[in-house]
């Protein structure tokens, strides 16, 4: 996997909200066509670090290269034509406008939206429910389908990295094997995906390497098999 | 708020104080007391309008309806019942009061800023256009004038005290003396268990519910209070001028100036707003000649406080001291 | 009561709420995208009707150009007004204060601008159009008319932008969820400017059309402000549909009110009626929780 290019390359990321610091020189790699998992308990910072790279939080000292670029700081919505894009977290549609708008939306910037068409028949390949379900109110769906649809909209772009911030969260384990069925589609089609989630078997079912956060830093990083076998690893996340 | 003052703070507090008394004895001129018994009911009313916006944080932008509810009702009701000015002084604050807990009852439920800032707002025109209609009772735009002065009295050592144009120091004595109540009723209400639980709910309505604050009677304590203090405010202004007009004494304009006073001075702090009301009040006094540009030098002062300073001038001796902390960090 | 008398009161009601529905949603669009009260935006009415005097009485422009022009100068006054002040404010920590404090010294600085500069004097336009429509009993002058169809015009464009074009859906992303919206690549400050833009043409656009019947005035901001937060409440802060139906419904309620009390006590109905709306239904009488 090494072999492949570096894609995102964050070094000595620190933020601070306020007076409170989140991150503390946080530095983690993922290279092109990998999927990269960040573990972590509630208030490790692990969303804090994918909303820095994307731009939706400001970065204090510290940089993100993304594609040789330093896009530290870049607004969020330049993010797009560089080829990032990402699922928030709890989905965070557009609840009062249509699956069409939304998904449509994923096509605002005009670096993609004269691939507008051609980009909505392939996500309606990827996941039929987008065609299916055109004119409903995107608030009324289930959460699993909503995650669909925020899957879509973020792959409107064609990223080459896509950051999901707990793309499990509140979905119930049928549901979340069914997402992590679409990371893995989302990962053949050549886009190299950045998740971060609390629980790591389920991470590890399709990460191929893997960082822990703890407080705001990073305590551990590996393949999926090195980290499963960890000590640290092994006592507070697995119980053994 | 529960720290006891700082050596310095009790000093500046008592210097401020001893100066405030011994002013007239350095000079009585009549045009100088003006000024000062102007500074004292701004301050009053900044005071007031700060207990509620800066340290309970609900931030309403209608405090005029009470100066004007407290100015008309004590004038009308020493002309009309013939009672006392220092009664009806009173019993305008307590009408203030009780329209101030009238209004706080709806923005007990709200906890969006824009909605408590609309109703305040709304609720003061009401006011305005009530007194402005009901010409029969106020005259309405024409002004209340004749309005009843406080009668004199006399006292030991200092003898006669009478309440007149042409004597404007017991006015001022009488003035400094509701300045110091207003200011020892909130000083003592911030540093009791009650101001904390303001502090906690300004700092988030959930957590201080949670820590078992009755946010519902408190926010209607400190409205009723605050608005009661204002209408005390109204009261005298309307005795110490005799004549009221519903702009003067409603008009929005007068909330402008307050807001500009307490921004100035500091939201949020002890003695911000009376320093915001006596550095404005004076700057005005003494930029007659550019009397036009008045509110416009209001309406500027209050955007580039927001914009550049946002802690008001209290603050800034703390922030200069600050800064060259950082650099002296810095350096080493 | 006469019942031509009674429904032509009706039809002058609607028509004095299509032009509070524009004010409305001037302030409907700036809080729901950015959820900032503007205070200030009563000042972008006054100005719009000293723009339209202007252009029509000194520099004699025909009512067709000049109403254009004016609402055009205020739409970039608005941007530019929202560049140099709420710009700044709106990133900061404690911007639900300051925005409100910002804006109100604005009102003030734009007031007292127009003082200095047009003087306190009353000023009016004459009619764009002449004569009286008349229908049965019921008679209307035409420039009442003109009044009510631009204002569908305009809410009509407007529904059309926000349901059809780009930027119409740029800002409802926005108003919906802002993180969202700066995911999918929507460049939310510069959407937040053009609103804000447009909620100062729209309440130019109210003034123009009401300048023949309504004096211009230095102080015409503030009652005209406070019509427009009235309208607001009734439809739910930040809606846009709220806003249009509000304005209309409240054009009718101080219609009828006038006709039971007198004209001097319609502020206090319509104010009344906004303060028992927060009591009752904070999210509006026409909104959703």
């Amino acid at each position: 996997m090494t072999t492949d290019p570096l894609m995102l390359d964050v070094q000595d990321v620190s933020v601070v909200y306020g007076s409170y610091q989140v991150l503390w020189d946080v530095s983690m790699q993922a290279h092109a066509g990998q999927v990269v998992a960040v573990l972590g308990p509630n208030g490790s910072g692990k969303s804090t670090i994918l909303k820095a790279i994307m731009g939706l939080t400001p970065v204090r000292s510290g940089r993100v290269i993304f594609n040789g670029e330093d896009i530290t700081n870049r607004p969020a919505h330049e993010m797009i034509e560089r080829g990032m894009s990402m699922v928030l977290e709890r989905r965070r549609l557009f609840t009062g406008m249509t699956v069409y708008e939304n998904v449509m939306l994923g096509a605002y910037h005009k670096s993609v939206q004269k691939h507008a068409k051609e980009r909505l028949e392939w996500v309606e390949s990827l996941f039929p429910i987008i065609a299916e379900r055109r004119d409903q109110i995107a608030g009324k769906m289930s959460g699993g389908e909503q995650q669909m649809v925020a899957i879509a909209r973020a792959l409107m772009s064609r990223p080459r990295l896509l950051l999901m911030d707990e793309p499990y969260l509140g979905l119930t384990p049928r549901i979340v094997g069914q997402i992590a069925d679409i990371i893995r589609k989302v990962n053949a089609e050549g886009i190299a995906v950045v998740f971060n989630e609390q629980n790591v078997k389920l991470s590890f079912g399709i990460s191929n390497y893997g960082y822990l956060l703890e407080s705001g830093r990073v305590m551990l990083n590996g393949t999926g098999d090195e980290m499963m076998n960890s000590d640290v690893i092994r006592r507070v996340y697995l119980g053994e | 708020m529960f720290r006891p003052f700082t050596p310095q703070a009790l000093l500046g507090m008592t210097a401020a104080l001893a100066a405030m008394l011994l002013l007239p004895l350095l000079s009585t001129d009549p045009y100088l007391m003006h000024v000062m018994v102007l500074v004292m009911i701004f301050g009053i009313f900044a005071s007031a309008w700060n207990l509620v916006t800066g340290f309970a944080g609900l931030k309403t932008f209608g405090h005029h309806a009470f100066f004007g509810l407290g100015a008309y009702g004590s004038a009308l009701m020493s002309i009309h019942l013939g009672l006392s000015p220092w009664l009806t002084l009173w019993l305008g604050g307590l009408l203030a009061g009780a329209a101030g807990l009238l209004i706080g009852t709806p923005i007990l439920r709200i906890r969006s800023m824009p909605h408590v800032a609309i109703v305040t707002l709304g609720f003061a025109e009401i006011v305005r256009i009530c007194i402005a209609n009901l010409s029969g009772l106020t005259r309405g735009e024409m002004g209340l004038w004749g309005i009843p002065q406080f009668q004199g009295f006399t006292l030991p050592i200092v003898g006669k005290v009478s309440f007149t144009p042409a004597d404007k120091v017991s006015f001022y004595y009488l003035a400094l003396a509701l300045t110091v109540l207003t200011l020892f009723v909130i000083v003592r209400l911030m540093r009791s268990k009650t101001g904390l639980a303001m502090l906690a709910m300004r700092d988030g309505e959930d957590a201080a519910e949670s820590l078992g604050v009755n946010l519902t009677r408190l926010k209607l304590m400190v409205f009723g209070l605050s608005a009661f203090i204002v209408g005390i405010a109204g009261g005298f202004y309307a005795h110490y001028l005799s004549i009221l007009t519903p702009q003067s004494a409603v008009g929005v304009d007068l909330m402008i100036s307050i807001i500009a006073m307490v921004l100035v001075g500091g939201l949020g702090t002890f003695s911000g707003p009376l320093a915001g009301a006596l550095v404005l009040t004076v700057l005005i006094e003494a930029l007659r000649d550019l009397e036009n540009y008045r509110l416009l030098g209001y309406g500027l002062l209050i955007v580039l406080i927001v914009m550049f300073l946002p802690r008001g001038i209290v603050t800034l001796r703390e922030r200069l001291t600050f800064r060259q902390q950082e650099q002296a960090d810095h350096g080493r | 009561m006469n019942l031509a008398i009674f429904l032509e009161q009706i039809l002058n009601g609607l028509i004095s709420g299509s032009m509070y529905a524009l004010i409305g949603s001037g302030i409907a669009l700036v809080y729901g995208t950015m959820r900032v009260l503007n205070l200030a935006h009563g000042e972008f009415y006054m100005l719009g009707g000293y723009f339209t005097y202007y252009l029509i009485v000194q520099i004699g422009l025909a009512p067709i150009v000049a109403i254009p022009l004016a609402v055009a100068i205020a739409f970039c006054l608005g941007m530019l007004i929202q560049k140099l002040t709420i710009e700044y404010l709106i990133v900061r920590e404690n911007w639900a204060f300051t925005t409100i404090a910002a804006t109100l010294g604005l009102s003030i600085i734009l007031q007292n601008a127009a003082l200095l500069m047009f003087g306190e004097q009353f000023n009016t336009v004459p009619y764009y159009v002449s004569g009286v429509l008349a229908i049965g009993d019921i008679r209307l002058p035409w420039q009442r008319v003109l009044i009510f169809l631009v204002a569908l015009a305009t809410i009509g464009g407007m529904t059309w932008l926000l349901k059809y074009t780009r930027l119409g859906w740029s800002i409802r992303a926005t108003s919906q969820d802002r993180d969202a919206a700066q995911v999918v690549g929507i460049p939310v400050r510069r959407v937040y400017m053009i609103c804000f833009g447009l909620a100062a043409a729209l309440g130019a656009l109210a003034a123009a059309m009401l300048a023949p019947i309504n004096a211009i005035n230095p102080w015409a901001g503030m009652p005209i402000l406070l019509k427009g937060f009235v309208v607001v409440i009734l439809g739910g802060l930040g809606s846009f549909p709220g806003a249009i139906i509000g304005g209309l419904f409240l054009g009718v309620v101080e219609a009828v009110g006038v006709q039971l009390t007198s004209s001097e006590w319609r502020d206090v109905i319509s104010f009344t009626l906004m303060i028992a709306v927060i009591w009752w239904r904070p999210w509006g009488v026409f909104g959703t929780k």
